[in-house]
């Protein structure tokens, strides 16, 4: 399974991503998400939320994650951008792709990646007014 | 032996600090290192059922035998995406 992380400050680029999918003849799923800001938490409006990321931690939970969703799935490539820094209200945090031979398979991982994600991988959000 | 301990999100506004230092008895668990921290952060002591743990890069359970040198990271439930 190919596995490509990305944490970072810029903004996500999705054109480039998009730009940069390979998926091979066997290969009958493309599913991604995209985690967007959104303009209210907790009842109050808010302009941008800023992310906090325990780099070395973020890196080695989402490996182990990637490992343990290849003995679940057969996953042929899965890619996950995960913005660090102050990101606007509309503007993605989050760009998630996994590459299989059924939706079933696709879907199910990529939700089961998500969820273990807010379970344990050190990133934190604080909202700005 | 000496513990490098780490705050990370609002755990650095309760402590006043992102990173401290704790020296303990060869063999300490990190309950032991809670315990020692908790009258210099009472207000990180108070969130201590919610607290996570890490040694380096992994999650441990307060029974860990902590040794030398290795950091301790104390954050809250983790919100990414």
């Amino acid at each position: 399974m190919k596995k490509q992380l990305t944490i970072t400050t810029e903004p996500i680029d999705e054109a480039a991503l998009l730009s940069g999918r390979l998926v091979s003849d066997g290969m009958g799923a493309v599913v991604y998400f995209l985690g967007v800001v959104r303009g209210t938490e907790e009842n109050q409006a808010i302009s941008a939320i800023e992310y906090e990321a325990f780099q070395r931690m973020v890196e080695h939970q989402f490996n182990l994650l990637f490992d343990q969703m290849e003995k679940r799935w057969p996953i042929e490539s899965v890619r996950l951008v995960h913005r660090v820094g102050v990101v606007k209200v509309n503007q993605p945090s989050l760009w998630v792709e996994v590459v299989a031979p059924h939706r079933g398979e696709a879907f199910a991982a990529c939700q089961w990646l998500i969820d273990e994600m807010k379970r344990v991988v050190p990133i934190w959000k604080k909202a700005r007014p | 032996m000496h513990i490098v301990v780490h705050f990370y999100s609002y755990f650095k506004d309760l402590t006043g600090c992102a990173e401290t230092t704790a020296t303990l008895p060869a063999g300490s668990k990190i309950d032991d290192l809670l315990k020692q921290l908790a009258p210099r952060y009472p207000e990180l002591d108070a969130m201590k059922r919610s607290t996570l743990i890490a040694v380096g890069v992994e999650y441990q359970a307060r029974d860990y035998v902590l040794h030398e040198g290795e950091e301790v990271s104390l954050f809250p439930p983790v919100q990414g995406g």
